[in-house]
């Protein structure tokens, strides 16, 4: 068994999966367009900047 | 009792009974009275609970305790906050046997504080939409308009007010989901500084970005629901607007937004300004890509809590929101973890800006509220989502963790309110709903109440 399918995963079916990358019910209509601009941020460096936590006092 | 009282003010409700002008208990069937007659057409509630807050009425006009800063006063929560004995449903078929055995702790903090719960209210469910659409309990319409959205998700808590159903409601704000329904039906909604009101024992969305928050029809009554509800409460502030800096963003919060919109926004600056208040221009940070930064975020975090109910009932999930977790599942551990790290990058420029300013002015919602059952609002004739266009302004602050309130500011000429949104600095939730306050008791507009017939 290849690494990939050891993932687990929900089984979503098909249409659902279809529904992202080629929307035709009006849900979901941004997937790639999404994936897209996590690319471009991807490729910011955002230097040592953590993750965002809790927010406290200052 | 008169039809009047249901539209009044929490604060005057509250000064009514402890004069004993009113009782806990006529207040209770007023309130039973409107529910009942008007349920179907508000679809306000999920479920209401009249006859416990009629017994707990009766204790409270036998021994009216003026020390408790809410008693008496009749409330509704989203149902997503757990209320002992009820199920807590999230709006959706997938929890209808949830019955929970212990008060969220917002919940508590209300009953303890004196206020009488009366029931729960509808929404998107699980909260994932701004439009308020629910296929199972229905879409609660505008007060102003039924053929128009309350918005959401806390659709059903800005129905329960603006239908005069309640004096107050409790709801969740994952990207604008109180503040921006507030809006669409001519209340004032608040949330506050992320983390200042606990999200114990609500059903989340996505841990990062969920925030309580109250559903009023005065800027006052936030103030007094956050008295009770905030973790730290701190002593009052008096602000005053004059010499007080108002940052007015250079970008994004003023662009494809309906011109009338615009024109009471600018209406409010110039009473701002004459006030003595500085409006000072401010630079936004880039906002090319926080939609996608917050759906990196809350869509994994919402599957991850959804997973557990995925085997067993996925098949109850309306399409939308399996859609949704869906796309979840199809989002990798970096980008969700980049996201986070863009959110850090928000919360420091922002709070680089209020080092500037006090307080930021915006409007609320870029549009009125959206026709039921429409898809697309075109603004500039530009097209986007109705649900993308009504959370536009709002869902940054979820991100930054900024408080931030709207209120009514103007009426479109289509018959329905216009609202303003005003963001303060961590931790600066009290000094926020004061300067509110102030706009809303000396700027010269008055809301006219919905025609219900």
């Amino acid at each position: 068994m290849g690494i990939r399918d050891q993932f687990g995963s929900y089984a979503w079916d098909d249409a659902e999966i279809s529904e992202l990358v080629d929307p035709k019910l009006g849900i979901i209509t941004g997937f790639q367009e999404l994936l897209d601009q996590l690319e471009v941020l991807r490729k910011i460096d955002l230097e040592a900047t953590p993750p965002a936590g809790d927010i406290s006092p200052k | 009792m008169t039809a009047t009282l249901a539209f009044a003010s929490l604060s005057e409700i509250s000064s009514r009974l402890r004069n004993r002008e009113v009782s806990a208990t006529e207040l209770i069937d007023l309130y039973a009275d409107r529910i009942e007659r008007l349920a179907e057409e508000s679809k306000a509630f999920i479920c209401v609970d009249i006859e416990a807050a009629r017994g707990r009425a009766a204790s409270i006009d036998k021994n009216f305790d003026d020390e408790l800063p809410l008693n008496g006063i009749p409330y509704s929560c989203k149902d997503l906050f757990n209320v002992k004995g009820l199920p807590t449903t999230g709006g959706s078929q997938v929890l209808q046997d949830n019955l929970v055995h212990e008060d969220a702790e917002v919940v508590k903090r209300m009953n303890q504080a004196g206020a009488n719960f009366i029931g729960k209210n509808n929404l998107h469910e699980f909260a994932y939409g701004a439009t308020g659409e629910n296929t199972l309990y229905g879409t609660p319409p505008n007060p102003y308009d039924p053929s128009r959205l309350a918005g959401g998700s806390s659709s059903g808590s800005a129905a329960a007010v603006g239908f005069g159903l309640c004096a107050a409601a409790l709801g969740t704000d994952t990207g604008g989901s109180v503040r921006a329904p507030a809006s669409l039906c001519g209340l004032v909604g608040f949330k506050p500084t992320y983390g200042r009101i606990s999200t114990e024992g609500v059903v989340p969305y996505s841990w990062t970005l969920d925030h309580v928050g109250t559903l009023t029809r005065k800027a006052a009554d936030a103030g007094l629901l956050f008295d009770s509800l905030a973790s730290e409460p701190k002593t009052p502030v008096q602000t005053s607007l004059h010499n007080l800096t108002i940052g007015i963003p250079q970008s994004f919060f003023f662009e494809r937004c309906d011109s009338e919109i615009l024109d009471s926004i600018d209406a409010l600056m110039n009473f701002l300004h004459r006030e003595g208040a500085i409006l000072k221009p401010v630079p936004m940070p880039s906002m090319e890509f926080t939609r996608a930064v917050s759906l990196a975020v809350q869509m994994p975090e919402a599957l991850s809590y959804h997973n557990r109910y995925l085997e067993q009932r996925g098949h109850l999930y309306s399409r939308d929101f399996r859609a949704g977790l869906a796309l979840g599942q199809c989002l990798l551990a970096e980008q969700y973890i980049r996201g986070k790290r863009f959110i850090e990058t928000y919360r420091n420029d922002m709070d680089r800006l209020f080092a500037e300013v006090d307080v930021i002015l915006t409007p609320a919602t870029p549009v009125i509220a959206p026709k039921i059952g429409v898809i697309e609002v075109t603004v500039d004739g530009y097209a986007e989502p109705a649900g993308n266009a009504i959370t536009r302004y709002t869902s940054f602050f979820n991100m930054t963790g900024h408080p931030a309130i709207t209120l009514p500011c103007g009426m479109h000429s289509k018959g329905l309110p216009i609202g303003a949104q005003l963001v303060g600095k961590h931790f600066g939730d009290e000094q926020l709903i004061d300067i509110a306050q102030q706009v809303e008791s000396g700027y010269d507009f008055e809301l006219p109440l919905p025609d219900l017939g």
